[in-house]
């Protein structure tokens, strides 16, 4: 009631003052976006402009080589670059929207002859979308609840570091601009919802086709909007309006969503998709009943309901698992199922579990990301649910579900973020509307209070209020008459501060944890200076310039995009983890020895071999940190060579020290991240071959490389790169023609001379290692 | 094209075969080789007689066969050390690489006359091995002749060649030949027959930066609300001994004295008023860089991102802004004149392989000459669109190859322009937004909707 | 070079050091007379506007941020 009435009163003054009103809007808007530019320019300003992480590089190259050579070439572009010997269908594998967008706007752009560089546009773009995130959410909220709360909820996502997590200048991901294109079609199923207009439900079809060319999270939508009608019919809120726009939507987003390569007929051949086509037949067979309903009588109908329901439902179920057995429809796929079951991708899919972002979200994430966001939007949840109505509805479907999937990935608190901040805004706007009611009712409440409080004197006031405060938290929203004008102050200086708690933690969080390119790494002195450590573009760009166009690189998946990105060098694997197989196959090929590991690469024809090692600067991040995971992943599909537990020591420990499993330490990985360190002295306080990373003294120092030279390391050792011999390059002895005579002679034993000649040199433990993997 | 006719039909009138006046000796010829750099600098300090009966007005220089087209650099000045004019020649059996030189004062019967002849090789020293380990020194050998290559009988000269180190490995000892320190002494050498060679070699350390520009585009864009942009896009190679065998990063941090013909840093030297300067790649910023304003100049050290060992490359982008007045002049109101560096400094004795310098001249120039201090190729003029364009700008674009630091030179360009053209930015924007502005006052006065919506309290 | 010393060095007609106070002053005239616009246009109804007044004020607007913009790129050194 007390909203009405506020909502009420705010009409009245809307109509009044328009003019101030729509500015103020206007005004606040432009503030969050500008606030949200610049906020998420941090890293621009401490580094300089330029694409973060590895997944942007991709979509960066994507975008440049768009540019560079069309759409429809780019739709055709067949990438020799990655995947050798396989190859890589970009244009078919990938959701074109971020590359189509940021290269329209280079477009424009340049037709307005603004000659932008493709690079700043694609740094600046998540930035630029935020404030498109924001005034989106300021419709969607504004639809939901009321201008007020739409406007707490943009300022909220401007800010809010969930959010800019994903959305930092250079952070050129999918996800950057996918958020607006949740938010507006939420907007606009909102709208067509409240109206039921085709010209609302078309415009959210064509916001939803936008967001599946964007992003795959676009079967979020598709899920959630099926359900939102779903339980509007459960409700029993059957109107035409829901009918008009979820026909229109369904049928157009569906058209359109097949549009995309990538997506193609996945739509009606999926699991994922098939909730919605079921609550499309669902919503015509509701609307068939309805119609019946007004032509027969009541025990007719009876009769129709039942039968007609338990046939159509039994056709539906049948016609759907006949089409699941028969192959026509895919079930779930590993990455849904690991949706449900939390513990299914570390079993299955060790790829999937291998990366941080799939890990099962904690609570203190929750609060870093979301700060008192987390404690207000049940609050907003609770004003939805009391005054349910369609559109609320949905917000609550989209809250309940967001949070549960947020709490199974961390990736996914992206999908919370907006309904966080859309809910905390109408808990906000609720409480202020409560508490700041002094400047619209306030004359003639002030006026009550004048009359009643003349006799009290100003100490006793606060004692009155004092004593009715228990009373008003209870009946607040029955009765807000009775709050002192001290109250109130104390509320909102206490919501002020909180929100400024908000403004300051985002602030931090965006500045410390979120603004970092990760390919330029800075480390602070004693004194405060800052020391920039370059060292991944010192090595992509080593490449680049003094290697062969068509030399390949081998490295982990996690470097694939940035040597790609930034080498222009062909990669053998990379972040699009499509093939199981052939990342087990270089994790062989890092967790065998030197010998066994130089077979799988001669077959990938490797030139080149690229690790990443921070046992110089403490980097942590570095390749023998993640080493588990290339043996976890090669074990999965090699059981027979490659073994987790023989990596581990007796206890159980994975250590790099002299304690350390032989075969760990005589693994390629192993050589070439410490070639060479075991010489090294770092300071004068610890031995030479310490590793800072994981501090303690390497236990294999002395040993040489047989088959790869090294070929370049970074100033601090961050990057090495080893050059793969030709097999005339290594043990090939420059020796008198007297020796070639003996070796022609016995040919069966040649090869054993030569490795026991290679081996002499070593030490004994990798003749061990050889042999373990010649039996093996 | 016109231009180019001309120029040729200049050329083809001067290039009229010339008689060896046999009557020109030389008296005396001190030539300096200085091997110092990667460059091969020869400065020959030539003493002519004319024994002859008429005045002579012309000597003749020759350049021996085998270092034909390695030859940068030329000139000629006298003994007051003004420049003497050097026009391109031909003699009989010598078609290529003559040079008249045009003296000062006819010479007359038995007077002499000293002049001072300057020549830049590149490509000269040749690396020997070609390829060396980390820890190798890098050795060269320089291929010369004892004998100063001249079409005059010479009556006496000696040659001096400076090296780098004292660390010679060998040289051809044509007595008298002397070694100190490290500097060779060839000579004195009397009565020496025209165009006489007798092969030199060289062979010694040398650990001076073998570092050559195989490409060096510099874009020069004048701005008349006051600033000039210049942008150079830079691609070097590290043209000594290439490394053989692995780059290990423990030896080259253990003793930085232990890889001496890797390149770590060098010096570039800008105007002293440029600002907003910038260095990087296509990877994005370079942080290796340092910038120090001397007096005079600017000078910077680019670190490239790796040492850059034999037969490596790099490439970067080096950009800065100077203000207008320092080398945009007026002459009347309407023309103007460009007086700009056509290649500036990249590093001490470097060696540029190829130049193109583009000079994007503002909206709307016309009548546009250009001056330049050598001969250089003119390339067709293109057109460029910048911020706001709607009419292009008119580029010019000058090519030259094997360039050295004796071509930093001046270059003019006169144009015409009117200053009202500088109104024309901000009038398009006014009138782009106007059009905006229009839009919405075309647009509230507009009703699509079929039927009034029925909730009014909608705005 | 002789020559060219004799001829006047061509200086811009606005002190570069100027640019951003320019900027400053321009840039505001005209978001004001923008906002002018923009809610006159918002406030008043197809029967209160008067297109003469429109006009003039986002005349106004657009040559102030017109020129406010052109300074603007100038003053973060793109030099058009």
């Amino acid at each position: 009631m007390a909203q009405a009435g506020s909502k009420k009163s705010q009409l009245t003054k809307i109509n009044s003052k328009t003019g101030i009103n729509s500015l103020i809007i206007f005004v606040v808007l432009l503030l969050a976006w500008i606030a949200g530019f610049s906020s998420r320019l941090f890293a621009v300003i401490r580094f300089e402009s330029i694409i973060h992480e590895f997944d942007p590089w991709f979509n960066y190259r994507a975008t440049a080589y768009m540019v560079k050579h069309g759409f429809y070439n780019f739709l055709n572009w067949f990438d020799e670059r990655a995947w050798y010997p396989l190859g890589r269908i970009v244009g078919g594998t990938v959701y074109p929207g971020l590359m189509i967008t940021s290269g329209s706007i280079h477009y424009v752009l340049h037709l307005l002859n603004i000659n932008v560089h493709i690079r700043d546009i694609c740094v600046f773009l998540a930035p630029i979308f935020s404030g498109l995130t924001a005034i989106s959410t300021y419709f969607l909220t504004k639809e939901l609840w009321s201008a007020g709360a739409g406007l707490f909820a943009a300022c909220f996502i401007a800010i809010v570091p969930g959010y800019i997590s994903r959305s930092v200048a250079g952070s050129y991901d999918n996800e950057g601009i996918a958020i607006f294109a949740l938010q507006f079609t939420y907007f606009l199923w909102i709208k067509s919802v409240k109206t039921g207009s085709v010209f609302w439900a078309v415009a959210a079809a064509l916001s939803y086709f936008y967001m599946v060319s964007a992003w795959g999270g676009y079967v979020f939508i598709i899920n959630l909007i099926p359900l939102h009608v779903f339980v509007l019919l459960l409700m029993g809120r059957f109107s035409n309006r829901l009918f008009t726009s979820y026909t229109t939507f369904y049928i157009l987003g569906l058209i359109c969503s097949m549009q995309i390569p990538f997506v193609g007929f996945q739509p009606i051949r999926t699991s994922e998709h098939m909730a919605a086509s079921g609550v499309f037949a669902l919503l015509f067979a509701v609307a068939t009943l309805k119609y019946l309903q007004t032509m027969l009588s009541k025990s007719e109908f009876k009769s129709l309901v039942i039968f007609g329901g338990l046939i159509s439902a039994g056709v539906v179920f049948l016609t759907v698992v006949g089409l699941t057995y028969a192959g026509y429809i895919a079930p779930w796929s590993g990455r849904f199922y690991s949706l449900w079951d939390t513990g299914y991708a570390k079993i299955h899919i060790p790829i999937i579990a291998s990366v941080s972002e799939h890990q099962p979200t904690t609570w203190f994430s929750f609060f870093f990301d979301l700060h008192i966001l987390v404690a207000t939007f049940p609050a907003g949840l609770w004003y939805c649910i009391k005054n349910v109505n369609d559109e609320r509805v949905f917000v609550i479907l989209y809250a309940l579900s967001a949070v549960y999937f947020a709490g199974v990935m961390v990736r996914l608190m992206l999908t919370l973020t907006p309904v966080v901040c859309i809910l905390s805004g109408i808990a906000f706007s609720g409480l202020l509307e409560l508490f700041l009611r002094e400047d619209d009712t306030p004359r003639n409440e002030d006026s009550d209070d004048d009359e009643q409080s003349p006799p009290n004197n100003r100490r006793l006031y606060d004692k009155a209020v004092a004593g009715r405060v228990p009373k008003m938290k209870h009946e607040q929203n029955k009765e807000s008459d009775g709050i002192g004008p001290n109250i109130r102050s104390i509320v909102t200086v206490v919501i002020m501060l909180l929100l400024m708690l908000f403004a300051v933690h985002c602030t931090w969080v965006t500045s410390n944890a979120y603004s970092s390119p990760s390919i330029v790494l800075a480390s602070y002195g004693s004194d405060g200076s800052r020391q920039i450590l370059d060292d991944f573009r010192e090595a992509y760009f080593w490449l680049s310039q003094n290697t062969a166009d068509e030399a390949r690189v081998m490295s982990w998946w996690d470097y694939g995009y940035q040597i790609a990105g930034m080498a222009n060098r062909t990669t053998l694997v990379d972040n699009n983890t499509w093939n199981n197989s052939h990342i087990a196959l270089v994790g062989k090929a890092m967790s065998s020895n030197e010998s066994a590991a130089y077979e799988i690469m001669t077959a990938l024809d490797v030139d080149y071999v690229l690790v990443i090692f921070g046992g110089v600067i403490g980097y942590s991040g570095d390749d023998i940190n993640k080493f588990l995971w290339m043996v976890r992943i090669a074990e999965g599909e090699h059981p027979k060579d490659i073994r987790e537990s023989d990596y581990f020591t007796e206890h159980g420990e994975f250590r790099v020290d002299a304690e350390g499993a032989p075969t760990l330490l005589n693994s390629l990985m192993y050589k070439l991240s410490y070639y060479r360190f075991g010489e090294l002295k770092l300071d004068y306080r610890t031995p030479a071959g310490y590793d800072r990373t994981r501090n303690a003294i390497i236990g294999n120092k002395d040993f040489q490389l047989t088959y790869l030279e090294e070929a370049y390391t970074t100033e601090h050792w961050l990057v090495r790169v080893y050059r793969v011999k030709k097999p005339d390059e290594f043990n090939r002895p420059r020796i008198p023609v007297a020796n070639r005579v003996v070796k022609s002679q016995n040919f069966v034993s040649k090869k054993s001379t030569k490795r026991k000649k290679g081996t002499i040199k070593n030490k004994p433990v990798i003749v061990k290692g050889k042999r373990l993997s010649k039996q093996a | 094209m016109y231009k180019f006719v001309v120029l040729f039909i200049c050329m083809c009138s001067v290039i009229s075969a010339e008689q060896i006046n046999q009557l020109v000796i030389n008296k005396n010829v001190e030539r300096t080789i200085d091997l110092t750099s990667q460059l091969v600098k020869i400065t020959a300090t030539i003493t002519l007689e004319n024994t002859g009966k008429d005045t002579v007005r012309n000597y003749l220089i020759v350049l021996e066969p085998d270092t034909v087209g390695n030859l940068s650099y030329i000139s000629v000045k006298d003994s007051l050390k003004e420049d003497l004019k050097l026009t391109p020649s031909k003699v009989e059996k010598h078609e290529k690489d003559v040079y008249s030189v045009q003296l000062k004062q006819p010479l007359a019967t038995g007077r002499t006359a000293g002049i001072i002849l300057e020549a830049v090789f590149t490509k000269g020293l040749v690396p020997y091995p070609n390829s060396i380990t980390q820890k190798e020194k890098q050795l060269v050998r320089y291929f010369g002749n004892h004998y100063f290559y001249t079409p005059y009988a010479t009556s006496k000269q000696t040659t001096s060649v400076t090296l780098s180190s004292r660390s010679v490995e060998s040289y051809t000892k044509l007595k008298p030949v002397s070694q100190s320190d490290s500097t060779l002494t060839y000579g004195p050498y009397s009565d020496i027959p025209a165009f006489s060679q007798d092969r030199m070699i060289v062979h010694y350390e040398n650990n001076s930066p073998f570092l050559t520009v195989t490409r060096l585009e510099r874009l020069i864009e004048i701005s008349h609300w006051g600033n000039i942009a210049v942008e150079e896009n830079i691609e070097i190679l590290h043209t000594g001994a290439k490394l053989k065998g692995p780059f290990s990063r423990y030896d080259y941090q253990r003793d930085t004295g232990s890889s001496h013909h890797s390149i770590k840093s060098y010096r570039t030297i800008l105007p002293a008023a440029a600002y907003n300067i910038y260095y990087r790649d296509s990877n994005g910023n370079i942080s290796t860089s340092q910038v120090r304003t001397r007096k005079d100049w600017i000078e910077l050290e680019l670190r490239p991102r790796f040492p850059l060992f034999g037969g490596w490359r790099s490439s970067y982008t080096l950009g800065y802004s100077v203000p207008s007045y320092q080398y945009l002049y007026r002459k009347s109101s309407t023309e103007y004149v460009l007086n700009m560096r056509l290649l500036d400094h990249v590093f001490d004795d470097m060696h540029v392989e190829e130049l193109e310098t583009k000079v994007v001249l503002p909206v709307g120039v016309t009548e546009v000459q250009i001056k330049t201090p050598y001969e250089v190729q003119r390339l067709p003029d293109g057109v460029t669109f910048k911020y706001l364009d709607q009419f292009g700008r008119s580029v010019i674009k000058l090519r030259k190859t094997n360039l050295v630091e004796q071509h930093i030179q001046d270059l003019e360009i006169v144009y015409h322009w009117r200053s009202g053209l500088l109104l024309l930015e901000p009038v398009l924007l006014a009138l782009a937004l106007y059009v905006l502005f229009i839009i919405v006052i075309i647009y509230v006065r507009l009703d699509f909707s079929i039927h009034k919506p029925e909730h009014a309290k909608k705005e | 070079m002789v020559e060219a010393v004799t001829m006047m060095r061509y200086v811009s007609p606005v002190n570069p050091a100027v640019f951003p106070s320019l900027t400053l002053v321009l840039l505001g005239i005209g978001v004001f007379f923008t906002a002018w616009f923009f809610v006159y246009e918002v406030t008043s109804t197809k029967q209160t506007r008067d297109l003469k007044k429109e006009l003039l004020v986002s005349l106004v607007a657009s040559i102030f941020s017109g020129f406010g913009i052109l300074f603007l790129l100038l003053s973060v050194g793109i030099y058009v």
